[in-house]
């Protein structure tokens, strides 16, 4: 016995039976290995040095590189050395009930029932059962009829096919542009996810001995509901990547019941300004949700304050006089004021509260180190500066780190949902809630959403307006979402994108037609046509009279005539695209070849081409007929105007000639210098039919044969002004 | 430290390259081209706005200190002339040392306090030729009324008067403080070190009127004092030396040979100084003994030192007696202590050229007094002089005391004014930083209005005025059947405390300046301001929540979790009287004059009663007399009222009793 437990763990492993090659992976995680050797000693004193047989080491085995909470090691490893645990299946019931019931003690008998202690089943009960049982049954041991007992009857739900949740990388991924609807891929994440009051289930969480009580008030007080939040920071305009992370947390709340707050994360009181909190609100709006309360971190500054004076008082936070420099760059010297007596952090830091130090003079500083090494994360520091909300109330103000979670505490959230980037918070997160034994939430942490060809960096846009380079945060070049509801993307075909990216931990880098794609699929349905010429060429039908006046009823979805129609005058003169025209070798209008003309029921033949003195086209005389009388079908339609409006027309293109514009290696003159010249191209005076003329700001059509467009708020009444959203087709020079 | 040279040399570096900075700043200043003038311009904006953000958090700290932090009690009168001196300054930068009045306001309908500061403004501006109208300067001074956590509103009034109303929620909050910290002083800038003389009778003579009055009003100061929480030392500056002692001591020889053995039974050390003081001025050779006494006694001989403790101990044990009835505690410090201490004392004035001879005698001139002080006799002796020159030397630099008070007769006035024009003079003290002042009261008047004697003539003895008092407070209770409800031993503890207390009061109750009639009559009447009335009212508010079974623990979460609303005129009334108490002790700290604190307890008695007459604490069914409902913010304003009254009393030196 002596010698085996001597014996390096190497050779204790393979003892136990794990191959050489499994023994080897164990050395490297020390955690596993230490508890592994604690388990096989513990069940050599059971069973004797020789006892541990194959069966046994492998559960063992199992057992330690799956439990989580190290306090019931001991408890499983005598279950299975005693063979009270004997099979896969009743260690993942034995797993499942310490995982579920995290505070001592164990009721011995529920245990023993629930995971089948001392059942043994004959081969032919299993056939008997075999089949009526789910599915995951078929793959196990024999099956201890209470553990069926426990996965209860098959129900509807077992019987539909569960959906795949498909885990993106960044490296390869595969978008399928027919996905799944949203709230489905939520509910399918949603697998994954706690139920409300179920916190101590999810990996890492930590459990005190005052968690199941406060989780019992957190779900008397929520009775189960979900609760999540979407908390941006008021100090910028949210782009794409936010989009993703709305349509996660009100997108989770709504597809399971449970509501969502938008919180403004306001404890920075220098970059705070009233347009981004109200342009925040009218984001989330036109995405489509409506928050079930709009809430402020600023909200809780009293409470905040109260919980820190008792961080202090409890010891686990002080007062620290280091400077702001002193703290910077790798390893920076521990605070000689962490030992200081919480007497003393008490008094200083109401001396803080009323203005008795200077700005970096103090700060409150709490006693943790966190994932990436920082120590001792500052909580409060002193800011004379007033704030958007609370005015000249206080002086002192709490840091994002010491804010969130304390804000998801007191408003119950029940998954807090944050970018993949926050991972390294994730326990300093728990540590406060429990340092302060108020209620923690979940920290559930998903993957980015980035977009090459565009920057969406506040600083970075500032810079692009201040050099001109766009008009504004809303230029419909850009990737707010301002500027995309400017250019007139539909919010739904923002949605949609989202929930094709899928809600996952990797980040996900996505090009910008992937997003084009899911708004042509939107604007297909939902933007009425309307034809309009860009560059138009005069063309006279001399063969109607001077006067005539013609209505012609174009469908406004061609594709559903019952969706509505609108009326275009036809008369003498019309205009058509110069490019639909050419004197020779085309399939469109020659002087040789007729063409038709869309929804009017003519066809029209060039009569006579005049010339300017350049030798330029600069009107055409026309003989047209009904397609009716055309001797043959014309080879092409081309739409038309007659009797239009002038309007302005703005065509966009990528604003960035690279896909990584803030890739040095990409673009080694940085991203200003990566401007596609191209990128905004204005038509001042396009033709347009006049059924947009009654258009509203953001109005969406398609223009036949040229695109999708939308109403641009520059508009006046006496000119319209519109942006192209996106072409009809995806231009495959694009790609 | 590091090189000096080197030192100075970065400095003057440093200040060649702020002057560098500087021309080149001039020279950008002179070419205004381009907007970038300073660059630090928008850093120093940005840090002027933080400044004045921090300096508004500062400020309102320093409120938040004044009304929460502390437990000590706000003084509401200094706190509204802080606030008016600030909008006085602000209204009239350029007038000098303005005057500051706030006094509370006894009318409700012109406001809580009032500040008077215009019309004397308006005064001062027109010596200067300035004609303004008061009541444009106190519209001028309300306009600048700093924010601050207690007023509500100011409206003008009258020729520029400005009516001050205060918040209700604040005044309630102070009531609360009150009620959860108890009686506590106002904040003090720093601990001071007092000390009182007082009581100061002479050795071998009998105690008199004149030396209750020091004693009563020399102690209630200590009192005083030592709640505001100074350093008090309480001396007894007893008359233990002098040619008497020779006398007494030469009697003493022949009367009890054997006296360094057997103690002498001196039951009458009264009849024993008149026996001796007779031989003295009818027997030559007894003189002769009793001057040669004297010399032994103050070579120290142990023989005469011993018959000098002797007469001190009987003389002590006397005066102990009235010091119990009366509850003083003090400590003797006697002539004798400062014996050896006056020739130095002397030695110094010498020293300094301030000493002159007037046959035979020392004598010292102090600035702007007309009589001389005799530091030394002709023959060589030592004067009251000398050892109250010398007793202050000590109190100021052995003591460091920072507050010297003299409780003695007006008589004695010009004699303490000469002694400290000297020590001045001589530079012992700058009276703007060390206070040294003579306390002095008027003499005891018998209800004839004559000097306070005996029916025979003789001065009255003040253990019989005592036992007196003792026995007409007796035959008060009684009158009042006291004897038929309380035990014997809480009608004693009634006895002594009604007529102690009614002796001291009638004493304090005065302007002391003023002479006073002494009279048992007056001082026990239940009516009016005595201390009989005040303690029958301290007794009867005590009880009401007795009576309704509400014990100190219930009074006290009360306090914590119900606020005290101020709704009633009355309530309202008593809740402001009560939170005079702080205005009501600095005022006597500034003038001494305990009457001040006895006409506030009579005026918070009688505000009581009639807050007590219109509000009830308590109702009560009529048929079943059961306690119906308890208001208990009532209860709480009772609480605080007797509170204040027995902190009232304490400095005083009146002990209620809780059954009378």
């Amino acid at each position: 016995l002596a010698s085996l437990q001597m014996a390096d763990p190497l050779t204790l492993f393979t003892s136990i039976g794990l191959s050489e090659q499994k023994a080897k992976e164990t050395l490297k995680n020390d955690a596993l290995c230490s508890a592994l050797k604690d388990a096989i000693a513990q069940a050599q004193r059971v069973l004797g040095a020789a006892g541990v047989d194959k069966a046994t080491g492998t559960l063992l085995y199992t057992m330690t590189s799956r439990l989580r909470d190290p306090k019931r090691l001991g408890f499983l490893t005598d279950h299975i050395a005693q063979r009270k645990i004997c099979t896969e299946l009743q260690l993942a019931a034995a797993l499942e009930f310490v995982k579920s019931h995290p505070q001592d003690p164990i009721n011995q008998q529920e245990f023993e029932s629930l995971c089948g202690v001392g059942v043994v089943i004959t081969p032919e009960q299993i056939e008997d059962k075999i089949y009526c049982t789910s599915d995951v049954c078929l793959y196990c041991d024999p099956v201890p009829s209470q553990v069926l007992h426990l996965l209860g009857p098959k129900t509807e739900a077992d019987l539909e096919k569960k959906p795949k949740v498909t885990f993106h990388t960044a490296q390869h991924r595969e978008i399928k542009i027919e996905g799944r609807s949203l709230m489905d891929e939520l509910r399918g994440v949603a697998l994954n996810f706690h139920k409300p009051g179920e916190n101590y289930k999810t990996e890492g969480y930590v459990v005190t001995p005052k968690t199941m009580d406060l989780l019992k008030q957190h779900l008397e007080f929520t009775g189960g509901q979900i609760r999540t939040r979407f908390p941006p920071e008021p100090n910028g305009i949210l782009h794409i990547g936010h989009a993703k992370a709305i349509n996660f947390n009100f997108g989770y709340a709504k597809a399971n019941d449970g509501i969502c707050y938008l919180r403004y994360d306001d404890t920075n009181p220098e970059k705070e300004e009233e347009k981004y909190f109200t342009a925040i609100k009218d984001m989330v709006e036109w995405l489509g949700y409506k928050p079930y309360e709009i809430t402020h971190a600023s909200d809780n500054f009293q409470r905040l304050y109260d919980l820190a004076v008792d961080l202090i008082r409890r010891g686990h936070a002080y007062v620290c006089h280091q400077r702001g420099e002193e703290l910077k760059g790798h390893n920076p010297p521990p605070s000689p004021w962490r030992e200081r007596p919480a007497e003393e952090s008490l008094v200083l830091f109401d001396r803080m509260r009323r203005g008795l130090f200077a700005e970096g003079e103090a700060t409150v500083r709490m006693k943790i180190v966190m994932e990436d090494g920082k120590m001792d994360p500052v909580a409060y520091r002193i800011k004379y500066t007033a704030h958007h909300r609370t005015g000249d109330a206080w002086c002192i103000y709490p840091t994002y780190d010491y804010t969130h979670c304390l804000c998801d505490s007191i408003e119950n959230i029940t998954h807090s949902l944050c970018t993949k980037e926050f991972q390294a918070r994730r326990s300093s997160y728990f540590w406060l809630c429990n340092a302060l034994d108020v209620y923690c939430p979940v920290q559930w942490e998903y993957g980015r959403l980035n977009l090459t060809y565009t920057v969406v960096s506040k600083r970075k846009i500032i810079k692009l307006v201040e050099e001109g380079t766009v008009r504004d945060w809303d230029d419909p070049r850009l990737f707010t979402l301002t500027a995309l509801r400017r250019r007139g993307f539909p919010s739904e075909a923002i949605n949609n994108f989202c929930a094709k990216v899928g809600v996952t931990v990797a980040q996900a880098t996505m090009e910008p037609h992937m997003l084009e794609s899911c708004v042509r699929d939107v604007l297909n349905d939902h933007a009425p046509r309307a034809m309009a010429v860009l560059e138009p060429l005069k063309v006279t039908i001399a063969n109607l009279p001077e006067g005539i006046r013609n209505d012609v009823r174009v469908p406004d979805f061609p594709a559903n005539e019952f969706m509505g129609s609108h009326v275009v005058p036809f008369t003498r003169t019309i205009f058509i695209e110069q490019s639909d025209f050419r004197e020779k070798g085309y399939k469109r209008l020659t002087p040789d070849q007729p063409v038709g003309l869309r929804h009017a029921g003519y066809v029209i033949s060039v009569q006579k081409v005049i010339k300017d003195a350049q030798g330029r086209v600069v009107e055409l005389e026309v003989h047209c007929c009904s397609s009716n009388e055309a001797s043959e079908k014309p080879k092409a339609f081309i739409h038309w105007v007659s009797e239009p409006q002038k309007c302005e027309i703005r065509l966009y293109e990528r604003l960035f000639l690279h896909k990584n514009p803030e890739d040095p290696s990409e673009v080694p003159g940085g991203f200003l210098s990566d401007i596609n010249p191209n990128s905004l191209q204005v038509i001042d005076s396009a033709l347009v039919d006049i059924s947009v003329s009654k258009a509203k700001v953001f109005d969406k059509f398609q223009f036949e044969r040229v695109g999708y467009f939308a109403l641009d708020p520059d508009s006046t009444a006496d000119k319209l002004v519109f942006n192209r959203t996106v072409t009809l087709k995806e231009d495959p020079g694009k790609m | 430290m590091g090189d000096p040279v080197a030192g100075y040399t970065s400095r003057i570096q440093q200040q060649e390259l702020e002057i560098h900075s500087l021309t080149a700043e001039l020279e950008s200043l002179k070419n205004p081209q381009g907007l970038g003038l300073s660059s630090h311009l928008d850093g120093l904006r940005e840090e002027n706005a933080k400044l004045k953000y921090r300096l508004n958090v500062l400020k309102r700290s320093l409120q938040e200190e004044r009304s929460q932090c502390s437990k000590t009690m706000m003084n509401i009168n200094q706190r509204l002339q802080e606030i008016f001196g600030e909008a006085i300054r602000e209204a009239c930068p350029d007038l000098e040392n303005p005057p500051l009045a706030v006094t509370p306001n006894q009318q409700a309908k012109f406001g809580d306090y009032q500040c008077n500061s215009a019309m004397a403004m308006a005064q001062m501006m027109k010596s200067k030729g300035l004609k303004v109208n008061p009541r444009q300067i106190a519209e001028n001074i309300q306009q600048n009324i700093p924010d601050n956590e207690l007023i509500e509103k100011t409206e003008i009034a009258g020729p520029g008067f400005i009516n001050v109303h205060l918040k209700r929620s604040f005044v309630s909050k102070l009531l609360t403080n009150l009620l959860l910290n108890g009686v506590q002083p106002p904040s003090l800038e720093s601990k001071k070190k007092v000390v009182v003389d007082f009581s100061s009778p002479n050795i071998a003579k009998e105690m008199h009127v004149g030396h209750l009055r020091s004693t009563i009003i020399g102690d209630s100061m200590c009192r005083l004092f030592e709640f505001l929480g100074y350093d008090v030392l309480r001396l007894n500056h007893v008359g233990d030396w002098g040619t008497q002692f020779g006398m007494l001591i030469a009697h003493l020889q022949d009367k009890f040979p054997n006296y360094l053995t057997v103690s002498p039974p001196i039951g009458d050390l009264q009849a024993f100084y008149k026996e001796s003081k007779k031989r003295f001025d009818e027997e030559e050779d007894f003189k002769k003994r009793a001057y040669q006494c004297v010399v032994k006694l103050q070579s120290k001989d142990p023989a005469f030192i011993k018959g000098w403790n002797l007469i001190c101990d009987v003389s002590r044990n006397e005066f102990q007696k009235v010091y119990n009835c009366l509850d003083i505690q003090i400590i003797e410090r006697g002539e004798s202590f400062y014996q050896e201490k006056m020739t130095a004392v002397v030695k110094e004035f010498e020293a300094k050229g301030l000493v002159e001879m007037d046959e035979g005698r020392k004598i010292v001139f102090a600035p702007g007094q007309q009589i001389p002080l005799t530091v030394v006799k002709s023959d060589g002796g030592y004067t009251y002089d000398t050892s109250d020159l010398a007793a202050l030397r000590h109190r100021l630099f052995d003591e460091k005391a920072d507050i010297i008070i003299y409780v003695t007769d007006s008589g004695q006035g010009t004699h303490f004014q000469v002694v400290f024009a000297a020590a001045q003079m001589i530079g012992w003290y700058d009276p703007n930083v060390t206070r040294v002042e003579h306390a002095g009261f008027g003499v005891v008047l018998g209800e004839d209005k004559k000097k306070f004697k005996t029916r025979s003539g003789d001065t009255v003895r003040l253990m019989d005025l005592l036992d007196e008092g003792l026995k007409r407070s007796m035959e008060k209770l009684k009158e009042k059947d006291r004897d038929k409800v309380l035990s014997t031993e809480d009608l004693t503890k009634a006895q002594r405390s009604v007529a102690f207390g009614c002796i001291k009061y009638a004493d304090l109750s005065h302007n002391r300046i003023n002479d006073y009639v002494f009279s048992f009559d007056k001082m026990l009447d239940d009516r009016g301001n005595t201390a009989a009335y005040l303690l029958y009212a301290f007794t009867r508010i005590r009880s009401i929540a007795r009576l309704a079974n509400i014990d100190e623990a219930a009074l006290r979460k009360a306090a914590e979790t119900t606020e005290v609303l101020l709704e009633h005129d009355k309530e309202w009334k008593l809740g402001k009287c009560l939170l005079r108490f702080p205005e009501i002790l600095q005022k006597i700290l500034d003038d001494l004059l305990l009457h001040t604190l006895c006409d506030y307890l009579y005026e918070l008695a009688t505000t009581f009663t009639e807050f007590y007459d219109s509000c009830y604490c308590i109702e009560k069914d009529r048929q079943t007399g059961e306690v119906v409902k308890v208001n208990m913010w009532r209860m709480l304003l009772c609480d605080a009222t007797a509170a204040i009254m027995a902190k009232g009393f304490d400095i005083l030196g009146i002990n209620p009793v809780s059954r009378m």
